[in-house]
């Protein structure tokens, strides 16, 4: 029973539906771009501090909520057009899957690098879509487009940072979301089936996300774009990313 | 001199990271980096191609803790000199092309991540790079496609390439994960050795895993080659600049073709999937030239024309010949890439002088207007359906006595016959003063044609798969049961020797069609113009999907 309730209460933080919707409502309420940060860096990594090193035998119905919670929210993602919201929606399709490396017996250690590996891009995209409320008085798909035209540096940082929180190689998550699949192919190969759509659903929301903010004719208003410093600074994490993908795999693989 | 191997693909990426880094100091000039890092790739992939040709490879080279391998061997050698060949030549071209064009240091960025990401494609020894390189050409694809980011329109259909890629990414991906969980590794050299030694020692869910396996390398293929209802995105990608719909006609939409032979070892022991392989491939050359003919807009024909082909690329491979679909992609990439390259030039050309002459060939091939011959038509019959069969069974046996032992062999022939046949049985009925000098002619090109594509594929086939073993257990995996097989040759046949009676027929009788058999026609041809509702279908899909994630979104209040 307890341990039931300790299940319950990490899902909250490892995101389990309908707990999952406590982290949107709370990201909803949030306005302040730090406390925003934080959310996203400390959310899963409590879940995981409530869940690792209390030896609990985690139950075979949490595959199947897990992966129904991730393929719930991936595809809610399509439709999402507000960029925090839409980081709030893959944060939650994303941390719902530690669960599974978890009932795999994965090390602690190894657990905190997923987790760390899978919100870091979704930071970056925290800040980007601050950057562009600071511009253009919201961070909404479609509503100004044409950012590749109006602020190109901008565009690439944002560019990139999707495509590192959609699992693309060679960031880590493409990695993780590997190793899950060949982990789990042998033993449920169904929901290694569902693991990869909802990996396709992450990339239709990315391709859709890119679409409505950079695509379309320049602003004819005059917009600053990042600066290159900054840009250089975006572009370090992000190299970091890559070659931590690469050690990770190294590692994992 | 293998190690040469790693440089050439490595050779794009530094270009890529110049540019990107020093795009902005040196302006266009830029370019020229990435061309010259292009040459010299191609250069070094030149040398190590003949070094495989003088027989040395295969050589696996582990990278970092061994995890990561890469592959030297003749498939990998060969396709690599294509691939930067027709590279070169894309870079060449698009330093002018696209110079009024925004995003320019961008787009020879882009260009030069995508020739890399092919390279690793094919000399990947291990499943982790290939999975890797094979995602990332659909990704690069993606933004290359879209170019220009003010189309939203280039941006739909880039997006329909990279969801269809996607979903090709899913089967390899499985396909990788059950052979690492099979032989606990990633390195294809390994697997392939234990699976040519024992194919039967695993099972997955009750059937063989190297079937398993050859089905989902055959998706992938499907997917990134374009087959039949995996198609709707090429025709539609040209909103993409020319030279991305060169590279991708050339080079990219081949990969299905490299893939299939990359497997080989794990076909040959799933003679069942090659006789689908071929279904698929024969449906989708069917279904492309069908479609190609009935365009009205030229680019779109040209799209269904690369669908058709690459529909005879994989029924090649259904029926064993390997190394003869590496021939064809290598053959198709370089026709078809000048076709999209010297595109501009006759348009802007014909926008002065349309350089039709009204000629004979003009007014048969344009106008449809043959001519009533007056030879004696069994005569011409005769030769029409016994010329090409002769030539084809003589170069055949000039080059492999054993050649009618295989059936694929006997398929080849019978595709080559027929194409032989019709251009003669085309040719004839032209306006000419000299029928005979004509027929004559088209005999002779057709000995050309053929004794040139039976050398040289027999010359790819004893350099891609040195192993007579080998070529024959490729060959018998894709038979069938000889009395079937036999039954379905004369079926075939007699459909298309039935189909040019017909039309000779119809065309003697000046078109003249009874009003039912017309209405019929109308609405083939109706359902031929909205490409068999398949995109339509899609798109419905899609939205269907997406009305589903919008009121999931609305009944859960956004949370």
């Amino acid at each position: 029973m307890l341990e039931t309730l300790i299940i319950l209460l990490a899902g909250i933080f490892l995101p389990l539906f309908p707990m999952s919707m406590v982290f949107n409502a709370i990201l909803d309420r949030i306005t302040h771009r730090w406390l925003r940060l934080l959310l996203f860096s400390a959310w899963p990594l409590i879940g995981l501090f409530i869940v690792l090193d209390r030896n609990l035998v985690l139950p075979d119905w949490l595959l199947a909520l897990s992966l129904s919670t991730s393929a719930l929210y991936a595809l809610r993602l399509l439709t999402l057009r507000e960029v925090n919201q839409w980081s709030g929606f893959l944060a939650t399709s994303m941390w719902s899957l530690l669960w599974l490396p978890m009932m795999q017996q994965t090390s602690p250690e190894l657990m905190y690098g997923y987790a760390v590996s899978m919100s870091l891009p979704l930071v970056l995209l925290v800040l980007l879509s601050a950057g562009l409320e600071q511009r253009f008085g919201a961070a909404y798909m479609d509503l100004y487009g044409g950012l590749a035209r109006t602020i190109p540096r901008f565009a690439g940082v944002l560019v990139t940072v999707v495509a590192a929180a959609i699992a693309t190689p060679l960031f880590p998550t493409f990695f993780i979301m590997l190793e899950m699949v060949v982990k789990i192919i042998s033993t449920t190969p169904l929901a290694a089936i569902v693991l990869l759509l909802i990996w396709l659903f992450w990339s239709w929301a990315g391709a859709r996300l890119i679409q409505g903010l950079i695509v379309g004719r320049a602003s004819t208003d005059k917009i600053t774009d990042m600066e290159i410093t900054i840009t250089g600074l975006y572009s370090m994490v992000l190299l970091a990313l890559v070659v931590g993908g690469i050690y990770l795999s190294g590692v994992i693989l | 001199m293998e190690q040469l191997i790693i440089v050439v693909a490595v050779l794009p990426l530094i270009s890529a990271l110049l540019v990107q880094l020093f795009a902005g100091r040196i302006g266009r000039r830029i370019a020229r980096v990435s061309v010259a890092a292009t040459a010299l790739a191609f250069l070094f992939s030149s040398l190590l191609l003949w070094w495989a040709l003088t027989g040395n490879g295969p050589h696996a080279l582990p990278l970092g803790n061994g995890t990561a391998i890469i592959l030297f061997d003749s498939l990998g050698a060969l396709l690599a000199a294509i691939i930067l060949g027709i590279s070169l030549i894309v870079h060449l071209y698009s330093v002018r092309y696209m110079a009024e064009e925004a995003g320019y240091a961008q787009f020879f960025v882009l260009l030069d991540l995508m020739t890399a990401a092919l390279l690793f494609m094919v000399i990947a020894g291990d499943l982790i790079t290939l999975v890797i390189a094979w995602y990332l050409v659909g990704v690069l694809l993606y933004f290359l496609l879209g170019q220009d980011t003010r189309s939203q329109t280039a941006y739909r259909f880039a997006f329909w390439t990279l969801i269809t890629y996607r979903i090709g990414d899913i089967p390899l991906i499985v396909a990788a994960a059950l052979l690492y969980n099979a032989y606990d590794t990633w390195s294809l050299t390994t697997i392939f050795t234990e699976i040519m030694a024992n194919p039967d020692a695993h099972q997955v869910m009750g059937f063989s895993l190297t079937e398993v396996v050859a089905t989902l390398i055959g998706l992938a293929a499907f997917a990134r080659s374009a087959q039949f209802l995996l198609h709707t995105w090429l025709p539609y990608t040209m909103d993409g600049p020319t030279p991305v719909s060169a590279l991708m006609h050339a080079g990219i939409v081949n990969a299905g073709g490299f893939l299939i032979n990359r497997f080989a070892p794990v076909f040959v022991h799933s003679g069942d999937v090659l006789n689908w392989i071929f279904i698929v491939g024969l449906i989708t050359a069917i279904f492309g030239s069908l479609l190609m003919l009935t365009q009205n807009d030229i680019k779109k024909a040209l799209g269904y024309s690369t669908m058709g082909q690459m529909g005879f690329m994989i029924m090649e491979c259904g029926i064993g010949a390997f190394s003869l679909a590496i021939y064809h992609l290598f053959a198709h990439g370089v026709f078809k890439g000048t076709m999209f390259l010297s595109a501009g030039s006759v348009i802007n050309d014909a926008r002065q002088d349309d350089g039709i002459p009204k000629d004979e060939l003009y007014t048969f091939a344009v106008e449809k207007r043959p001519n009533k011959v007056g030879q004696p038509w069994i005569l011409m019959a005769a030769i029409t359906l016994a010329v090409p069969l002769l030539i084809l069974i003589f170069a055949h046996l000039l080059i492999a006595e054993d050649y009618f032992q295989k059936q694929g062999a006997i398929i080849l022939l019978f595709f080559g016959w027929v194409t032989g046949a019709q251009l003669i049985f085309a040719t004839y009925r032209m306006r000419t003063q000299n029928v005979w000098r004509l027929v004559g002619l088209s005999v002779l090109s057709l000995i050309v044609v053929v004794m040139g594509y039976a050398v040289i594929s027999h010359a790819f086939d004893l350099f891609l798969y040195p192993d007579p073993a080998f070529r024959a257990l490729l060959y018998s995996a894709a038979s069938i049961d000889l009395l079937r097989f036999d039954v379905l040759v004369v079926i075939i046949t007699l459909i298309i020797v039935s189909g040019w009676v017909v039309t000779y027929y119809t065309e003697q009788s000046g078109y003249r069609r009874r009003q039912k058999t017309k209405h019929l026609w109308l609405n083939f041809y109706a359902l031929i113009s909205r490409e068999f509702y398949i995109s339509d279908i899609y798109t419905r899909l899609a939205r269907t999907l997406l009305a589903i994630s919008g009121r999931l979104n609305v009944w859960l209040r956004w949370l």
